[in-house]
C-alpha cells in the first residue's frame, strides 16, 4: 500500500542502494575518520616496513633490493642476539611476577580492609607517574654508594658498601633492577583489571563452595582461578606484548645522557632504533622489526589457542 | 563473539607493533616542519634578487638557551642585513645529528644547518642533503688556510659541504683550591699520561660525600679512549684496536682504585661533568674548551663553587710534544633543498668568517679562525684564570679530530661506542671488547 502511494507522489527513481547497504555505509562513515587516520599513520607505514625489510636504504638515496640478505645478516649478528635474549629474559622476569603481584594485591584490596580506596590509589600511582621522574628517583635510591638502599643494607647486614650489588650500574644486577622497577611500576594497572574481574565473580559460587566445606585455599583454587581465566589471559597477553616492545624504561634507567645501552641492557627496540636512525640502515632495522612482530604474533596466537582450550 | 575478540586482539597487537614498524618506516615522519611557506624566497635562486627583499632563514641548532653566541651572531648579522630574519629550530643536543638527518629526510624546510660532529656530517653527505661549497669558496675567495687545516679534514672526494665556525680542543681543568688544600703543586702545561695518573692518585682523598677524586672522565667515549690516538700512530677508523689496550688498562685501574668515579654509576645517575667540577668533588678533569665559557659564567652566577680554577694543556704520551690534543669542530652547512640558498650561504660566510669569529670569541668560545687576536680576546674575558699557564694552555701544536672523516664513520662510531660502554661497565674484558670492535668494524669496512 505504502509503496504504491510513494510511486504516485512522484518518486520514480529507485534508491541507489538497498537499505542494508545504506546502513553499512552510514556505519562506515562513522568509522572512517578513525580508520583513515589508522591507515595513513599506522597501516601503510607498517606495510611499508615489510617492503623495507628486503631493501637496503639510508633514507635518502635510492633503495636497493637485496632479497633476504637482511635476514641472513640477523642470524650472524651477535649484537642483535644479545638484544633478543635480553628482551626474552626481561619478559620472562616481568610477566609472572607482575601477574602474581597484581593478583595478590587485587585479592587483598578486594576485601573489606581499612583504607581500601587509599591503598588502591597508592598501588595505582606508579602507573600514572611520569616514567622519567620515577626512573630518576629509582636511580637515586639504587645508587651504589650514595643511595639510601645500599646504605640501609649496609647498616643492617654490615656488609661493606663496595661489596653490595651496584644495581642498575652493575652488569649482573641490571636486569634484576629493571624487572623490579617494571613490576613495581605496572602492577597497579593490572591490579585494577584483576579487581574488575574479581568483582564480576558471582558471590553465590563462593557461598556454594563454603557450604560444601571448601576452605579459603580451595575457594581460591576452584572458584577464583577458573573464574578469572579470561582476565588472566588478557593480562598475560598485554604484559607479554608490552615487555617485548620495551624501550623507554631501559633508556631512562640505563642509557645516560648519550642514549647508549650495553650488552647487558640492550633490548630489541633499542637495537631497531639504533640501526635505523644512527646507522641509517632502514632495511636492516625493518628486518629486525619484522622478527619482533612475528615473535609477538606467534606468542599471541598460542595464547589465543590456550584461551580457547582453558578459558 | 570469540571471533570478534580474536580480531580485536589481533588489531591491538598490530597497533602496538606498528609503532615500531613506523619507526623504521621514516615515511610517516613529517617532523616539526615549520608551517610558514617560503613563498617569498621561491625565486631566491635567481641571482639578481633585490637586497632588501625580506627573507626568513631557518637555522637548525641545539641548546639555544644555554649557548652564548647564537644571539650575538644573529644580531651582528641582522644589523648589516635588516631584511633577513633568522628563526632558529632547536633540535636538542641529545641525538642532534640523528634528529637533523630525520628532519631533512622528511623534507623539513631548514636553510642553515649546524653540524655537530663528523659521523653525522658523513651521513648527511652520503644522504645528499648538503650543498657542495667548493664553488662558493673559490667564488667568494674564502681563505681556507685561516681554519688551521680543519677544512681539509672534512673534505669528501675533493668536495667540501660545510665550513667550521667553532674549533674546540681538549684541556685539563683543575681546581686550585683543592690543590692548595692538599699541598700539591698545580698541574703543568707539559705532563705525560703517567705524570697525570700519578698526580690524580696524589690528589685523591677522603671518603663518602666528602671524597675528592683526583681526576674525572665523563661518560663519552672520547674522554677515555682517545688518549690512545695522541701519539699519531693510529686512528679509530682503521679497524684494529689493540693499541687502545694500555689506555683502557690505565683508566680501569684508576676506576678500580677509586681515583675516578665509576663509569656505570655516572651513567645511570646521568651525572653531568660540570656538576662534579662545580661542587669541588674532583681535582682535575679532561674536557673540551667549550667548558671555559660555561665555567666562567657559572662562577659569576654563583652556581659553580669551584671559583679558583685553571687550565693546562692536555697530557700526552711519552715522546710526544706538549700541546698535542684532541679536537672537534662545529660547522655550518646549507640544506641542498633550501629555497633561500643564496641568503643562507651569505649567512654561512658571515658566521664562519672573521666577523663571526670575533662575535664567538667575545663569548669565551673558541672560533674556527683562531689567531692571536681571538686568543687575546678570550683570555682577557673577565673571569678567565689569571695565571700565565692558563693563557699558554690555549695554544696547541697538533690537534687530532675526535672522529676523523671517513665514509663510514657513523657506523664505526656506533660500534666503538657500544664496545667502549661494554668495556667500561665490565660487560666484557678489555681484550674481548677490543677484539669485538675489530671484527665488527672490519665487517663494516669490507661491506
Amino acid at each position: 500500500m505504502q509503496n504504491e502511494t510513494r510511486v504516485e507522489t512522484g518518486k520514480p527513481e529507485k534508491a541507489l542502494w538497498s537499505k542494508g547497504v545504506r546502513e553499512h555505509l552510514v556505519a562506515y562513515s562513522f568509522i572512517a575518520p578513525n580508520f583513515i587516520g589508522f591507515a595513513v599513520f599506522t597501516l601503510l607505514p607498517m606495510l611499508f616496513a615489510f617492503v623495507l625489510a628486503f631493501v637496503k636504504w639510508d633514507g635518502a638515496n635510492p633503495m636497493k633490493f637485496v632479497g633476504v640478505d637482511n635476514f641472513t645478516r640477523l642470524i650472524q649478528d651477535t649484537t642483535f642476539h644479545k638484544a633478543f635474549w635480553n628482551t626474552v629474559v626481561y619478559t620472562i622476569g616481568v610477566v609472572p611476577f607482575t601477574m602474581a603481584c597484581a593478583l595478590g594485591l587485587a585479592i587483598l584490596l578486594n576485601q573489606k580492609i581499612f583504607a581500601r580506596n587509599f591503598l588502591r590509589t597508592v598501588f595505582f600511582f606508579p602507573y600514572v607517574a611520569s616514567l622519567v621522574a620515577v626512573a630518576a628517583v629509582w636511580n637515586f635510591i639504587f645508587s651504589p654508594t650514595l643511595g639510601p638502599l645500599n646504605n640501609i643494607l649496609h647498616a643492617i647486614t654490615g656488609v661493606p658498601i663496595e661489596d653490595l650489588p651496584r644495581w642498575a650500574a652493575d652488569k649482573d644486577w641490571a636486569m634484576f633492577t629493571v624487572v623490579l622497577f617494571t613490576v613495581w611500576k605496572s602492577m597497579g594497572y593490572y591490579m585494577v583489571i584483576y579487581l574488575a574481574g574479581l568483582q564480576g565473580i558471582n558471590p553465590e559460587l563462593y557461598e556454594a563452595a563454603q557450604l560444601d566445606g571448601a576452605n579459603a585455599w580451595r575457594r581460591f583454587r576452584n572458584v577464583t582461578v577458573p573464574q578469572l581465566a579470561p582476565t588472566t589471559f588478557f593480562v598475560l597477553m598485554i604484559l607479554v606484548i608490552n615487555s617485548f616492545k620495551v624501550y623507554d624504561i631501559f633508556i631512562n634507567l640505563f642509557a645516560g645522557a648519550d642514549n647508549q645501552l650495553n650488552d647487558s641492557t640492550r633490548v630489541m627496540v633499542y637495537q631497531i632504533y639504533n640501526t635505523a636512525f644512527r646507522s641509517l640502515d632502514y632495511g636492516y632495522a625493518s628486518a629486525m622489526a619484522i622478527v619482533l612482530f612475528l615473535l609477538v604474533l606467534g606468542i599471541t596466537i598460542v595464547q589465543f589457542n590456550g584461551e580457547k582450550k582453558y578459558g | 563473539m570469540k571471533l570478534k575478540r580474536v580480531f580485536s586482539m589481533t588489531l591491538v597487537t598490530a597497533l602496538s607493533l606498528s609503532m615500531i614498524a613506523a619507526c623504521s618506516g621514516n615515511n610517516g615522519n613529517n617532523g616539526a616542519a615549520p608551517t610558514t611557506a617560503p613563498t617569498a624566497g621561491n625565486n631566491a635562486s635567481a641571482s639578481e634578487k633585490p637586497a632588501d627583499e625580506p627573507v626568513t632563514l631557518k637555522w637548525a641548532l641545539w641548546d639555544w638557551e644555554a649557548t652564548a653566541y647564537y644571539k650575538p651572531l644573529i644580531e651582528a648579522y641582522k644589523s648589516k642585513h635588516p631584511n633577513v630574519t633568522i628563526e632558529y629550530v632547536d633540535l636538542g643536543s641529545t641525538d642532534y645529528m640523528t634528529m637533523l638527518s630525520t628532519q631533512l629526510s622528511g623534507g623539513a624546510d631548514l636553510d642553515v644547518l649546524t653540524i655537530k660532529d663528523i659521523p653525522g656530517y658523513a651521513n648527511l653527505v652520503k644522504q645528499n642533503h648538503l650543498e657542495p661549497l667548493k664553488g662558493f669558496i673559490s667564488e667568494k675567495g674564502v681563505d681556507t688556510a685561516a681554519y688551521g687545516g680543519t677544512v681539509e679534514q672534512i673534505q669528501v672526494n675533493d668536495e667540501v659541504y660545510a665550513l667550521p665556525f667553532r674549533s674546540d680542543f681538549w684541556l685539563i681543568y683543575y681546581n686550585k683550591d683543592l690543590f692548595d688544600k692538599a699541598g700539591v703543586e698545580y698541574p703543568t702545561n707539559d705532563m705525560t699520561l703517567d705524570q697525570y695518573d700519578e698526580l690524580a692518585r696524589k690528589m685523591t682523598a677522603g671518603s663518602g660525600v666528602n671524597k675528592v677524586y683526583g681526576a674525572h672522565y665523563h661518560t663519552w667515549r672520547s674522554a677515555v679512549q682517545l688518549f690512545g690516538i695522541l701519539d699519531g700512530q693510529h686512528t679509530v677508523v682503521e679497524g684494529d684496536y689493540d693499541f687502545l689496550k694500555p689506555t683502557y688498562e690505565r683508566i680501569l685501574k684508576e676506576q678500580n682504585d677509586g681515583i675516578v668515579m665509576d663509569y656505570a654509576t655516572l651513567k645511570t645517575s646521568s651525572t653531568h661533568y660540570s656538576g662534579v667540577f662545580y661542587n669541588n668533588s674532583i681535582a682535575m678533569m679532561n674536557m673540551g674548551s667549550w667548558f671555559i665559557a660555561t665555567q666562567i659564567e657559572k662562577v659569576k652566577s654563583g652556581e659553580s663553587a669551584a671559583t679558583n680554577w685553571g687550565i693546562v694543556k692536555y697530557p700526552h704520551p711519552d715522546g710526544v710534544e706538549a700541546g698535542t690534543t684532541l679536537g672537534t669542530i662545529t660547522s655550518l652547512a646549507v640544506n641542498k633543498k633550501s629555497a633561500n640558498k643564496e641568503a643562507a650561504l651569505d649567512f654561512l660566510q658571515f658566521v664562519t668568517g672573521s666577523e663571526g669569529a670575533a662575535a664567538i670569541a667575545s663569548t669565551g668560545t673558541i672560533p674556527a679562525i683562531k689567531n692571536d687576536e681571538v686568543i687575546g680576546s678570550i683570555t682577557s674575558i673577565e673571569g678567565f684564570p689569571a695565571d700565565e699557564n692558563s693563557k699558554a694552555a690555549l695554544s696547541t701544536v697538533k690537534t687530532y679530530l675526535e672522529m676523523p672523516m671517513h665514509e663510514k664513520s657513523a657506523d664505526i662510531e656506533v660500534i666503538l661506542n657500544e664496545a667502549h660502554d661494554n668495556i667500561m661497565t665490565k660487560n666484557t674484558t678489555i681484550d674481548q671488547g677490543l677484539a669485538d670492535m675489530k671484527t665488527r668494524v672490519q665487517q663494516i669496512l669490507n661491506n
